[in-house]
């Protein structure tokens, strides 16, 4: 350390009776912890929350759950040879185990396995891009407003309390139905769902921010107030909101999936998740088991979606 | 080293401490500071500083004293430009400049601050390397100049120049609070304001940064204003000490002065209230005079005299008018009704001997 060292004052006869190992091996524990001292190393901040995050075996067996489902999605047409739009009519309503499908067929005799790993596509695209297109708008207005405060602030939070007032699966409903049916409106439903959330996250975290000294020492500096959203706040922010947003994706698998069930979501035959559940509870009484698959996977991916981002949340939570 | 030394500058503070520079740095002139607030639902206004005249000189140190919501930190908002003035002026390097909107970066730059809590005057998120270099990066520096500027101020504060790298949370509070200097030191300002800036300090990490201070003072060429609770700290760094009460400056003189010989009633209660050098300072931000009376409010202060309510000496013209500001002794201003009968004769003296 190259700060002085502040003297202390000892009574010269202090320690007299030490013996001179005791005394050697003191100074050897000192300047070990000296040299510890010195090797502080710069670790970024998210290769230590990599680090916690890799120790939480949960978190780790989740976000290895959603890669699963991931690859599987991507990589359908490599991992099962059967066509999810066509069936076979004379191999309707398998069960589960029965020979060249996995899971069974639905009531157009369709590969229930194929069709689940293709309708991952669409679900995890529900999943994600109304989650990403949310965080983007929220935080921009949750920055903004938690920055401005005033009057300009005030009318966007109470216009997202508005917005917030209703329950989510309402909301993506309503905006779901006026728009029309289609993967794109689910997408866009879901978005408006979630903006409200997360741009009450991003405004609380921001108000935190902006009340601390290196704000105003940017302010100081001569900075423009998008530069130092930008290069003091967002930083700071974005922990809370990728937290929070991590979570919503499972939820907003279940919207657009209640959106497909409810026939506001992608249009037959395309394979989704939701629409599953739907055409084949008509067959609840001959193939219990198959119905249930699309409804284990929306099940599957929510809760290690929610796992994954607690775990996330307290990899990034222990206060540096 | 920075350009900014004059031949007025180069002159060493406290070694010859009578002959002062001709002009000061700053002059303020009656700055008041009111916010808007709600006081049980209702709008009022709460005066945080009211009518404030100071004269920081080149090169020296102006402390402020005074108890915890005495307007303290509220004027070093208003000196650097982070606070608008309600009214009043300010001179800087003799010029007008402005108190009540944006100011124009030249006059930015030449002002900087450091911040008193070490833990949030950083960007968790941002190196040390990364916190320092802002100022200079906003200003339009390139790359290489940022790179060998932070290391040239990392290494004046007494860091070694491979902490550019670490993370805050990775120092120590002394630490930190050296990084916190270096950043306002970036800009090569000419003044630099000190908010509490060794408050949250251990008291031997305390005397190293004080003594950093000043040693960057002298190198640096710097004019302080430093802000503090703590009489100990600003006798030990000050050239001259203005003390605030309730958003009033009701003394200022030199540190010497006004330490041994406090004129007003409420200097001389904030003296006697300095604590031994017992670590344990209990009762440090105690009111003073604890059971006399609270501190009145800044939303309705005490009319005239605004230390009246808990000064022993209370007169019946304390309440109805605002004591002036006397010369009690040269160079050692008072304002308290019991300095003012005199201050006709005293500032005869004054000039006399001025002249």
């Amino acid at each position: 350390m190259t700060q002085a060292v502040t003297p202390v004052l000892l009574h010269p006869g202090f320690g007299a009776g030490v013996p001179v190992e005791a005394r050697a091996r003191a100074a050897e524990l000192r300047d070990e912890w000296d040299a510890a001292d010195q090797n502080v190393d710069a670790q970024s901040f998210w290769k230590e929350t990599g680090k916690r995050f890799l120790a939480n075996k949960v978190g780790v067996a989740a976000a290895g759950v959603v890669l699963l489902l991931v690859v599987g999605a991507v990589f359908a047409p490599l991992i099962t040879s059967a066509d999810p739009l066509v069936g076979q009519p004379t191999d309707r309503l398998q069960n589960i185990g029965s020979p060249g499908h996995v899971l069974g067929t639905d009531e157009q005799g369709r590969d229930v396995w194929a069709r689940v790993l293709y309708g991952g596509r669409l679900s995890l695209l529900a999943g994600f891009v109304p989650t990403v297109g949310a965080a983007l708008i929220g935080t921009i207005i949750g920055v903004t407003s938690g920055m401005l405060r005033g009057v300009v602030g005030t009318i966007l939070m109470r216009f997202m309390d508005v917005l917030y007032a209703f329950p989510a699966i309402l909301l993506a409903i309503a905006v779901g139905s006026s728009l029309g049916p289609g993967l794109t409106n689910t997408i866009i439903a879901v978005t408006i769902v979630f903006i409200p959330p997360v741009a009450r996250v991003a405004e609380s975290a921001t108000r935190r921010v902006v009340v601390q000294e290196f704000i105003e020492a940017a302010h100081l500096s001569g900075a423009s107030g998008f530069r130092v959203a930008r290069s003091q706040i967002l930083p700071n922010v974005l922990n809370d909101i990728i937290v929070y947003s991590s979570g919503l994706v499972g939820v907003a698998m279940i919207i657009a999936a209640s959106l497909s069930f409810l026939s506001l979501g992608s249009p037959p035959p395309v394979p989704e998740w939701g629409y599953m559940l739907n055409s084949l509870r008509g067959s609840l009484y001959t193939t219990p088991l198959v119905t249930l698959v699309p409804g284990f996977f929306i099940f599957l991916t929510s809760v290690a979606f929610n796992m994954a981002s607690d775990a996330l949340r307290e990899a990034m939570d222990s206060r540096l | 080293m920075p350009e900014a030394i004059t031949s007025v500058q180069a002159e060493q503070p406290g070694e010859n401490g009578n002959s002062l520079p001709k002009r000061p740095l700053l002059e303020l002139i009656d700055i008041s500071k009111e916010f808007d607030v709600r006081d049980n639902g209702r709008r009022a206004t709460l005066s945080a500083v009211n009518e404030v005249s100071l004269k920081v000189r080149t090169g020296r140190t102006l402390g402020i004293v005074g108890e915890s919501g005495c307007g303290k930190s509220t004027l070093a908002r208003v000196i650097v430009g982070l606070h608008a003035a309600s009214s009043g002026e300010m001179l800087f390097e003799n010029r007008q400049i402005e108190t009540t909107g944006r100011r124009p970066r030249k006059i930015v730059e030449q002002m900087q601050m450091v911040f008193q809590d070490p833990s949030s005057a950083l960007n968790p998120r941002a190196t040390v390397g990364e916190s320092i270099g802002f100022p200079l990066r906003v200003q339009g520096a390139s790359k290489k100049e940022i790179d060998a500027r932070v290391k040239q101020v990392i290494t004046d504060v007494g860091l070694p120049a491979s902490y550019v790298g670490n993370y805050p949370h990775q120092l120590s509070g002394g630490q930190r609070q050296r990084v916190n200097i270096a950043r306002a030191l970036a800009l090569q300002p000419k003044l630099v304001v000190l908010d509490e800036a060794v408050s949250a300090l251990d008291k031997s990490i305390q005397a190293q940064v004080l003594n950093l201070l000043a040693d960057l003072q002298r190198d640096y060429q710097l004019t302080y204003v430093f802000i503090s609770h703590d009489l100990n700290v600003v006798e030990y760094i000050s050239d001259e000490v203005a003390v605030m009460y309730l958003g009033q400056v009701v003394e200022e003189g030199s540190a010497k002065a006004l330490y041994e010989n406090p004129r007003h009633p409420y200097t001389q209660l904030l003296l006697s209230s300095i604590p031994t050098l017992d670590p344990a300072q209990s009762n440090r931000d105690e009111p003073i005079g604890a059971g006399d009376s609270e501190i009145p409010s800044p939303i309705s202060p005490p009319s005239g005299c605004r230390f009246r309510t808990r000064c022993p000496f209370v007169m019946d013209i304390c309440s109805e008018v605002l004591p002036p500001r006397v010369e009690a002794a040269p160079e050692h201003i008072v304002a308290c009704h019991l300095y003012s009968e005199g201050a006709e004769r005293n500032d005869g003296a004054v000039a006399a001997a001025a002249s």
